[in-house]
This record gives C-alpha cells, sequence and structure tokens, in this order.
C-alpha cells in the first residue's frame, strides 16, 4: 500500500491545498496565487520594501525527512532550492526543493513554516523564543531545533536577518498570532512570498 | 518648600516644570525629580500609612529599598515615589489609607487595638464563631494589602513585553565595580549586558539597562524588569556588584516621618536639591554617616547632635569638629517622638561608652536638655530630621539563589560572602570593597574572569574601612513601639513574643511574624530580626543564620511572572469549517475541538439513521517503518502485530510494565516494513514519548515519524456512509471488496487518502487519513456527496453516546491508574501464549491468574436520570463499592446508559446495582454486552 496519503499532492487540480494560516493572512490583506498546487499568500496590499520585521507564511514549502543523511550538529546545509538540516547523525529534514529520493517520506504537513526577516528579526523572535540567535553564535546556516513559544519546532537562519521557523501544523493560528503581536509593535507586518523571492533573488545575484 | 539653591551634581533640571497632581491636588516638579523628591519639595511628609497600624510613613531610604514610599500611580499600585520619575499629568494616589493620608480611621489598631493583634492574630482572633469567619475575611482584606487595582478590565491591563537575551556575561549593579566589570569583560571581546535599579551610563560596547532590576536567579537565568519589559537574560557568568545596603536602627518611634538614612537624606540634598529637614540629629555607627552629617551641615542643615555608637573619634569625627559639631561618642538614639513627624529624638548612652563628647558645642543644640550626656544618661533635641546610619549590609540576595555561602563576620557585624559557585563573581561593595579605587579593581578583576581570562592578579584583601560598630538590636527602654520590620509591622516585641511561643528559628520566626516577608524583602529587617533571635534565645548570629533568599527581589506586577496571553492550542486543518458550522468549541486537551454543533442527540440520530461526518484529526499518528516494525510493536502491545497482515487492521491496548492500560487505538499494516499506529488524542505525545524511549533502549532497526499534526483525518459513518464515500473514490467499497477492518489507500476527491474501516460509533464507517493541507477540501468533498443522504456533521458529545452504545472504552474516562486488560473487560486482547516479550507481560500473567475485585460493565437505568460520571455504587451495606465512569442518554435505544466499575460478582448480565448520585440513589441493570448491535452485524455490514 502506499505511503501518498501522507503527502499534499492532490491528485488534480479540484484539491488546492492550504496553509493553516490562510485565513489570518487573509485576514491580514493577502493576494493570493495558486502555485504548484498551493494557495500560497503572494503579496499584501500596501506591502512596501521598507521594513523593520516582516513575516511570511511558507508553509508550502515541501519538507521531507530522509535517511542515511545527517550532517554537522546545528548546522543546515543549501542543497540546491533546498535546506538539509541534520535532526540525527544519519537522519535529516530537507526543507524546500524537489524530492530528494524515492525513500524519503514526505512530512510537509508536519510542519508549517513562517520566514520571519528584516532587521528587527531577531528582536521579534527574541519576545517568545529563548534560542540564543546572536549572530555570533548562530550565523547564517544555523538549524536549531528548540522550543519555539513553548512549542516544539525548529529554527533554519537563513541569512543575516532571515529565519525560518518551524512549528506543529496544528500550532500554526497560535504561532502566528504570537508572532504578529511580537513583530507588530517593532513595526512589522506581513510579507507575501514575492517579497522572500525577490531578496532571495537579490542575494543570488550578490553572490 | 524645601528646595536648596542649585546643588553640585544634581539631576534636576529647573527650567523644566513638570505637573501632576497628588490625591488630586496640583503639585509641581522638575525634569529629573522623582515624585518622591517633588511631594518632599512640596512639604509633604507622609507618604504612606503601615500595613497593620496604619501609622504615618515618611521617605526612608530613597532609593526604592523600604515599604514606606509606595504609591499608586495612573491607577497602578506599587510603585516607590522616591525612585519612579516625574511625568507630566501623572496622577499619583496614596495607598492603605481611609479617608485619606493625613486622616486614617485604621490608625486605631495602633492606638488602642495592639493588644488584639499580636504576631498571628488572625490564626487567633478571629476564629470564633466560625461563621463569623467571611465576615472578618471581608473586614481584613480590606484592611491589609497594598493599594486597589482598578475594576474595569481594561484599565487593570498593560501591555507587557518578554524579551529573551543571551550574553556572554551579565553583570548586575552600576556602580563603580559593576561598571568596571562590564567594562573589563567586553574589553575581553565577551557579549556583556548591564543592568542596574537606577540609571546607567552608556558604556561602549555593553548594552546597558538603566532602572533595571535583577528579580532572582535561576540557574543562570535572571530575569530583569525594567519599566513593562521583562528581560530573560541567560547568561554562563556573572558578575554581581549589588553593592550594600544601609541598615536602619531599631529603636522607639523608629518609623516616624523625618527619620531617614542616611543615604536616603543626601539623595534628596545632591540629586533633587531638596533638603531633608532643617534641624538634624544624625545618629551612626560608622563613617558615612559622619560625613552625611557634615554634608548636610554645609547644605545648611542644623545639626543639633551627632551621636556616634563608637568609642573612638576618625577622621569623620574630626571632619565635624572642625565645622564646630560636637560628636557624642557611644551614644545612639533610644526614641524619636513626634506626631505628624519628628519632631524630637533622645539620645543615650550606650553600656561600656564613655559618653564624652568629643569636642565642638557638645549637646548644646537649642531645644536640648543642656545637660552633658553621660553614660547611660539620655539627652534630648528637638529636631525635624532624624538621620541614620546601622551600617551597610552587603547586598548578597541574589548571590545567595546563585548559591553564594554568607557567614556572620563579627568584626563588620554584617554577613559577608562566604564562597562563590563557579562562574559566579562578586565585585564591589558585596564583596567588601567600599572603597572606590579597590571596588573599581574587584569588579576588573571579576569582568577579566568572568570573560574567561585569568584574574593575573591576586583579589584585594578588603580595604579596612574606619571601624563600624555594631548596634543593639533595640536601643534604650522600649517605651514606643520599635520595629524590626517596617513592611509588616513588625516589632522587636514580636519577635520575642513568637520566640516565646516556640517559634524560635528564624524561618519559623519569619514565617509566623512575616518579617522580611515584605515588599522590601527582608533589606531593611534581616539583620535586624536575625539580631533580636540571637539576643532573644542566646545564640550567636552565625548560628541563627539567614532566611533564603528567594525571587523576586522586588515586588513586580503579575504580568511580569505572566507572559503574554496567548495559549498555544492545537486546531485541526478542519477547525475553520466548524467554527462556521456554529460549533460549540471547547478544550480536549491541549486541541480545540468541537464538541457538537447545537443538537448532540440529532447528530447522534443521524449517524444511525444517514450518516454523520465527525473531524478526528487529533488523534495520535506514529508511523512505524523498518524491518523490525512488526517486532517492535509486539513488544510494545499484549496482542500481536508482526502476524497481521497488510491492509488490515487491529485494535491495540498499551498496557505499562504493571498491566495497567495506559492507551489505546488501531495498528494498521501498510507494507511488510510499515505499520499506521493511532493513539486517543489526549495519548498522543505520551504514546510518542514512551515508543521513542523503548526505541532508543532496544536499538532496533526501525524508524518511527509523528504525523499527529500532518495528517487530518475524519470518521465517515451511517448507513448511507459506502454511498457517500463511494461517489468520491474509484475504489471499491461494497463489503466484499472493502471488509470491516480493512485498510486501502485510495483518493477521495482527488486527494490520497488511507481509509480504515474501522466503527468506533457502531455503524458501518471509514476513517479517512490525509494530508492536513486538504483537510477543508476532503471535509467539504464529503458533506457536499452527503447532502443528499442527510449527513450531519457530529462533534465529541455525539460521539460519546454512540461510543457508549458500542461499550468502546475511553481511556482515562473509563479506566484510571489501576484498571488492566483483564478488569476492563478485554481479556481478550493479551496473548500470553505470544514468544516475544512483552511491556506489562510479567504483570498481566500475575491479573491473569486472579479475580479482579471490580469489573467495567456497562449499565442501564430506567426512569430516564442520567448519573453524574463519578457517582458511586453502593453495595447491600450502603458502602461505596465502584464509581459511574460514563452515562449518557441513548436517543437510538431511548434510555439511559453507561459504564461502571463494580464488585466483580455483580458484573453479570441481570444484575442490579445501586447508584449514589447527588442524593438520590437509583436502581441499574447490568449488562456486558454492547448496548447497540452487540453482534456487530451493523458494523461488519
Ligand atoms: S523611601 Fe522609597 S523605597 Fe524607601
Amino acid at each position: 500500500m502506499s505511503l501518498a496519503f501522507l503527502s499534499p499532492v492532490a491528485a488534480d487540480d479540484v484539491a488546492i491545498a492550504r496553509s493553516p494560516m490562510e485565513r489570518m493572512a487573509k485576514a491580514a490583506g493577502a493576494e493570493f496565487e495558486v502555485r504548484d498546487g498551493w494557495n500560497v499568500a503572494v503579496r499584501y496590499a500596501g506591502e512596501t520594501a521598507e521594513r523593520t520585521v516582516a513575516w511570511a507564511d511558507v508553509s508550502h514549502l515541501r519538507k521531507w525527512e530522509v535517511e542515511g543523511q545527517g550532517g554537522e550538529f546545528g548546522v543546515a546545509r543549501r542543497e540546491g532550492d533546498a535546506w538539509v538540516c541534520p535532526l540525527t547523525s544519519d537522519r535529516a529534514l530537507v526543507i524546500g526543493g524537489a524530492e530528494p529520493s524515492p525513500t524519503a517520506l514526505d512530512v510537509t504537513c508536519n510542519y508549517a513554516a513562517l520566514t520571519i526577516l528584516g532587521p528587527q528579526a531577531r528582536e521579534t523572535i527574541a519576545r517568545f523564543c529563548a534560542l540564543d540567535l546572536r549572530p555570533q553564535h548562530a550565523p547564517p546556516h544555523s538549524f536549531r531545533p528548540g522550543s519555539i513559544a513553548r512549542q516544539p519546532g525548529m529554527l533554519v537562519v537563513e541569512a543575516e536577518d532571515r529565519f525560518l521557523l518551524l512549528f506543529g501544523w496544528a500550532t500554526a493560528e497560535y504561532m502566528w498570532t504570537v508572532v504578529a503581536d511580537a513583530a507588530t509593535p517593532l513595526g512589522g507586518r506581513p510579507a507575501g512570498i514575492e517579497t522572500i523571492e525577490t531578496i532571495e533573488a537579490t542575494e543570488d545575484t550578490d553572490a | 518648600m524645601s528646595r536648596l539653591p542649585p546643588q553640585p551634581g544634581e539631576r534636576i533640571d529647573r527650567q523644566s516644570v513638570l505637573r501632576f497632581t497628588f490625591d488630586g491636588k496640583p503639585v509641581e516638579a522638575f525634569e529629573g525629580d522623582t515624585i518622591g523628591s517633588a511631594l518632599f519639595a512640596a512639604g509633604r511628609r507622609t507618604f504612606s500609612r503601615s500595613f497593620k497600624y496604619h501609622r504615618r510613613r515618611g521617605l526612608l531610604c530613597c532609593a526604592g529599598q523600604c515599604p514606606n514610599c509606595i504609591v499608586a500611580v495612573d491607577g497602578a499600585p506599587g510603585v516607590r515615589a522616591c525612585v519612579e520619575p516625574v511625568k507630566e499629568g501623572m496622577r499619583v494616589e496614596h495607598l492603605n489609607a481611609q479617608p485619606g493620608l493625613e486622616l486614617d480611621v485604621m490608625r486605631a489598631t495602633d492606638l488602642v487595638g495592639t493588644r488584639f493583634t499580636p504576631p498571628g492574630f488572625y490564626y487567633k482572633t478571629f476564629i470564633r464563631p466560625r461563621r463569623l469567619w467571611p465576615l472578618y475575611e471581608k473586614v481584613l482584606r480590606h484592611a491589609a494589602g497594598l493599594g486597589v487595582l482598578r475594576k474595569e478590565q481594561a484599565d487593570r491591563e498593560w501591555r507587557t513585553e518578554y524579551r529573551r537575551r543571551h550574553a556572554d556575561v551579565l553583570v548586575v549593579g552600576g556602580g563603580i565595580a559593576g561598571v568596571a566589570a562590564a567594562k573589563q569583560a567586553a574589553a575581553q571581546g565577551a557579549d556583556v549586558v548591564l543592568v542596574d535599579e537606577g540609571q546607567v551610563e552608556p558604556v561602549p560596547g555593553v548594552e546597558a539597562l538603566g532602572r533595571a532590576t535583577a528579580l532572582g536567579y535561576f540557574d543562570g537565568m535572571v530575569p530583569v524588569w525594567q519599566g513593562d519589559t521583562l528581560h530573560q537574560i541567560r547568561a554562563p557568568a556573572h558578575v554581581f556588584a549589588t553593592g550594600a545596603i544601609e541598615q536602619p536602627l531599631v529603636f522607639a518611634g523608629n518609623d516616624l516621618p523625618g527619620v531617614m538614612l542616611s543615604g536616603g537624606a543626601l539623595r534628596l540634598l545632591e540629586r533633587y536639591a531638596v533638603s531633608p529637614g532643617t534641624r538634624a540629629v544624625v545618629v551612626s555607627t560608622n563613617d558615612r554617616g559622619l560625613e552625611a552629617a557634615a554634608r548636610l551641615h554645609d547644605a545648611g542643615v542644623t545639626i543639633a547632635a551627632v551621636a556616634d555608637l563608637r568609642a573612638s573619634a576618625t577622621e569623620a569625627t574630626r571632619a565635624l569638629q572642625t565645622r564646630g559639631i560636637a560628636v557624642l561618642q557611644n551614644h545612639t538614639i533610644v526614641a524619636a517622638e513626634g506626631g505628624k513627624q519628628v519632631t524630637r529624638a533622645t539620645l543615650g548612652g550606650v553600656e561600656g561608652g564613655n559618653g564624652a563628647a568629643v569636642g565642638g558645642n557638645r549637646a548644646a543644640g537649642a531645644g536640648g536638655n543642656g545637660a552633658g550626656a553621660a553614660a547611660g544618661a539620655e539627652v534630648s533635641f528637638e529636631c525635624d530630621l532624624v538621620v541614620v546610619s546601622g551600617g551597610f549590609a552587603p547586598a548578597t540576595s541574589l548571590l545567595s539563589q546563585a548559591g553564594a555561602r554568607t557567614a556572620y563576620d563579627e568584626a563588620r557585624g554584617h554577613f559577608v560572602l562566604a564562597d562563590l559557585p563557579p562562574n559566579v563573581f562578586a565585585a564591589g561593595e558585596v564583596a567588601g570593597h567600599a572603597d572606590p579605587d579597590a571596588a573599581a579593581r574587584s569588579g576588573e578583576r571579576a569582568g577579566r574572569q568572568a570573560a574567561g581570562g585569568s584574574p593575573e592578579d591576586a583579589a584585594d584583601q578588603p580595604i579596612e574601612q574606619a571601624p563600624t560598630a555594631v548596634p543593639p538590636p533595640v536601643a534604650g527602654q522600649t517605651h514606643g513601639k520599635c520595629f524590626a520590620c517596617l513592611c509588616e509591622d513588625v516589632t522587636a516585641k514580636d519577635i520575642k513574643l513568637s520566640i516565646d511561643e516556640g517559634y524560635d528559628s528564624i524561618e519559623l520566626s519569619k514565617r509566623y511574624t512575616t518579617v522580611t516577608m515584605g515588599p522590601c524583602q527582608g533589606r531593611m529587617c534581616q539583620l535586624a530580626s536575625i539580631r533580636l533571635m540571637a539576643q532573644e534565645t542566646g545564640q550567636s548570629l552565625q548560628t541563627v543564620g539567614t532566611t533564603t533568599a528567594r525571587p523576586p527581589y522586588i515586588s513586580v506586577p503579575m504580568g511580569a511572572l505572566a507572559g503574554r496571553p496567548f495559549q498555544p492550542a492545537k486546531r485541526s486543518a478542519i477547525h475553520d469549517r466548524h467554527r462556521e458550522l456554529g460549533a460549540n468549541i471547547k478544550w480536549a486537551g491541549d486541541w480545540r475541538r468541537a464538541y457538537d454543533y447545537g443538537d448532540p442527540q440529532q447528530e447522534a440520530l443521524a449517524v444511525h439513521e444517514a450518516a454523520g461526518l465527525i473531524d478526528v484529526s487529533t488523534l495520535g499518528k506514529l508511523l512505524v517503518r523498518g524491518s523490525e516494525a512488526g517486532e517492535f510493536l509486539d513488544r510494545l502491545y499484549p496482542n500481536r502485530f508482526s502476524d497481521l497482515k497488510p491492509g488490515r487492521i487491529r485494535y491495540g491496548v498499551i498496557s505499562s510494565d504493571a498491566g495497567r492500560i495506559v492507551d489505546d487505538g488501531t495498528i494498521c499494516r501498510i507494507d511488510e516494513d510499515t505499520y499506521y499506529v493511532t493513539t486517543t488524542s489526549s495519548g498522543a505525545g505520551a504514546v510518542e514519548e514512551w515508543f521513542s524511549w523503548w526505541l532508543a533502549d532496544w536499538q532496533m532497526d526501525v524508524r518511527l515519524t509523528d504525523f499527529t499534526q500532518g495528517l487530518a483525518a475524519v470518521n465517515l459513518a451511517g448507513p448511507k456512509a459506502r454511498e457517500i464515500l463511494g461517489a468520491l473514490t474509484d475504489l471499491d467499497c461494497s463489503a466484499e471488496a472493502f471488509k470491516y477492518l480493512d485498510a486501502k489507500h485510495a483518493t477521495v476527491a482527488g486527494v490520497p487518502c488511507l481509509i480504515l474501516r474501522i466503527g468506533f460509533v457502531g455503524e458501518v464507517g471509514y476513517e479517512i487519513h490525509f494530508a492536513a493541507a486538504h483537510g477543508e477540501h476532503v471535509w467539504d468533498a464529503l458533506m457536499q456527496a452527503g447532502r443528499e443522504h442527510g449527513i450531519r456533521p457530529f462533534g465529541l458529545e455525539p460521539q460519546r453516546i454512540l461510543r457508549l452504545q458500542k461499550m468502546h472504552i475511553l481511556v482515562g474516562q473509563d479506566t484510571d491508574s489501576e484498571s488492566t486488560p483483564f478488569s476492563a473487560a478485554m481479556p481478550w486482547i493479551v496473548k500470553l501464549d505470544k514468544d516475544a516479550d512483552f511491556i506489562g507481560r510479567w504483570a498481566l500473567e500475575h491479573y491473569a491468574q486472579e479475580e479482579p475485585a471490580a469489573r467495567l460493565v456497562g449499565f442501564t437505568l430506567g426512569d430516564g436520570y442520567v448519573p453524574t460520571e463519578g457517582a458511586v455504587i453502593i453495595d447491600a451495606l450502603g458502602a461505596p463499592a465502584g464509581q459511574v465512569t460514563s452515562a449518557r442518554f441513548s436517543p437510538v435505544l431511548d434510555r439511559v446508559i453507561g459504564m461502571a466499575w463494580v464488585p466483580a460478582p455483580l458484573a453479570r448480565d441481570g444484575a442490579t446495582v445501586a447508584i449514589s448520585d447527588q442524593g438520590r440513589t437509583v436502581s441499574a441493570h447490568i449488562q456486558t454486552r454492547p448496548f447497540y448491535d452487540p453482534e456487530g452485524e451493523v458494523l461488519r455490514s
């Protein structure tokens, strides 16, 4: 029997996959587009490039659990479009990108995800999370499983001021509320994934 | 007005005038003033009324250390006026006095009620008659406390920020030593945070938090309260440069407004250019008190007398003499008198002292009794200010919390640090380095060590300061009240009484008298109470010891401890549909679940008559993979799974080592090496941990992945369920092709699903599991397809009715920590003939041999009464013999059904038992087989 039921890939176009934060994003003014079978918040009304901190729902990123791939403790590797995050010495979580191997287990919906970015991103995260994210202790590519807002979660330092947070799918509404509550007094607002794509494209160009 | 001309280093901006109100009356202040300094400058001397006796209290320390100036600001109680900066328009109000500060009717407690208010009076006085306790409680509650919160919820709430900060070194205390430590640690490349209760100057490379109080020490984490922000600072190394706290003296009338610590008087004078009085009596045990006298004199305050408890003159004595001020050596204060504030102070020679005045105009101040003060004789002086300095006790509270030990130093008369735990350093006066240069050196040294450097030099021995005298526990003949503890109004006499009553250790006395338990947290009273205890018990101060230092160091709003008001709720991927359908949503463990959609009975009936759909996404869902997956499950469950055929499902009960039921669920074999395990919703986390724990121990070729949140699941049940499902899938759903306890993979409404044919609710049922991202899509498709068949969503409550009809247990509701599969009527699940050893085997072999005392059975009731869950089963003699675990009215059976633990001899069909519940007794008929479809024909059809 197949394990396809674990995967959010539907057999036809009728079933659009939805993030558990879709309604929160909609209420915050998100505009959506269907991308690769997912209804994705691409931009927000009035969104500007100027920001102190922003958070973007990236729950649609595919996630895979792979065996036989470990890595350096606490360090995520960038492989193509994916982050390879070692969970144990021989087990890794792959975030983003295509299916890494036929034996990889699709755990996409186990984790909802938010990207938090901007100069105040660290300060925002410090309002609800006790992980040590000081640049000297958590440089880009750091991977930190731990408690995020009192829930089990994981965090990838994607760049100097950009963090990818993963947490239980069922806790997503709570987590959006917590992040918005922390970020808003610091001038934060939600961002669509176009913002992230633009930043990533700039980074690629710079590289 | 007591505002002085500009003083060197004053912190006020005389060009900027601010206005605020105190008890509704306008007050003017300068920018930089505290509420306390502004009110004092405006002539106010009484700032609060005391806790028990409602005596007047005025500024004492001017450093936020004592309880005397606590007020409410803009409705928020618990604010110390002496350190709270004035803001334009702020509304300041007194606390704890009715009708007002100047006239407080509760003062009667002091004047006539003292006899009725000894320590622990509430245990003694207000206990009879018992029925009046609610009234007493009301009166006591009204009389006690430090302020009243505003009535309106919105006014009681304000936003508190919580900020986690990691640092390499945390320095607590922004004085000379603390700043030196921070600078040194930062110079060595450490990431340093410096916090201080007062203002801190910026230190390059250091995050300096001013007006920020370290509240405690929790295994390296120090919460720091700053304004409306709680910083949780974690650091591997800490430097405590917390200084020393000036101690008051214990004498009659020592709480009168106008009795002020030397540091408090100087702060008023130097920071805010406010004269603390016009005519002062200064009483000291050390040089700093004498230096304060000189400074006050220089600022224009008349010094009526100076008493020094020490026998010999020092440099500071001579500095006073050059100003023409006499110092009474071997003298101390024995009483202060006054009404609204102090008007007279009486000094007396101490035993062994010579009573000699050294130079100057000895005891010649106007209003003095004119006579020379001989040893033991007393001399009084008119004054409006009594400046006292009873020595400086190291502020070791945080260090003690961090694990430092203290020991009593006879020479200094206070407790000093004896040793420090690793990575905890002390610098400055708390470590005995009062001299500024020595304090700076000790700070540098501590900073260097905290940053991982070597000490480089040997620690300075504390520079011997001019000697300090140890004050007597109580000075003089105690005609009036001599307060050891100002916060809780505990007098020297109260401590003596508590010892007489048997509370003869400092910790017991603390609990009984509440000394050290008030807002000052022992800073003003710990040493005094220890001295009193030592005197009364004849023990040394070292033997008496200190009370345990506990957080918080200062009083903080509850908000500082509460966290942001968000509950980490779990919600299924279909949760919003339930909201839209008007579901009654409640907590179920850490999930928010639909209990019903308005009519649980009709929802249950719909499952029997047509179809129902329930969201069961909260079930625990574990994928167990690997060549030894079957054997792994065989070891965890009392029944077998290694022989389960792929595509089939089996029920399983997890038992503990002791053979007790801990969880249950279904196990589906997906392929040779893959099993899909479901658990109860509430047990999901514990079962995952249990599996992981054993897996780590057994080291089998098994991988475990928790899909509890990643998969949505719905249960479609009822006579129309097959048709509804069939409309959305290519799967052959016929009874022959898709049998009871079969598992199939298929697409439903285009979504890949695992479909389990199981029936918790007693009708043909399909439990459909699929990726959570498709939760609403699949739910909508099933509801849509079922509309023409009369489908209804059903919640947890109708599910409980339905499962009860089938007598399916709910672990934790129908079972408890003593329930075994045998007593819970499931002996068939235990396969003692299994080759593999399994968890609980030894205990279950034992239980298999003996008749349980009680068994879980079903019962029916005839008269429509639904007993409370927990109602008592009583035996023929009326004694408790069991309890009801579940009871509901079944709409399809049209009667009340339930489950209960009953004595084993009664656990047979046809027996009757009596249920005693809420004052009535009803007779129930026992049934051991399911109430609905006992043969399972419907289920299998
Ligand atoms: S006078 Fe304000 S706390 Fe002591």
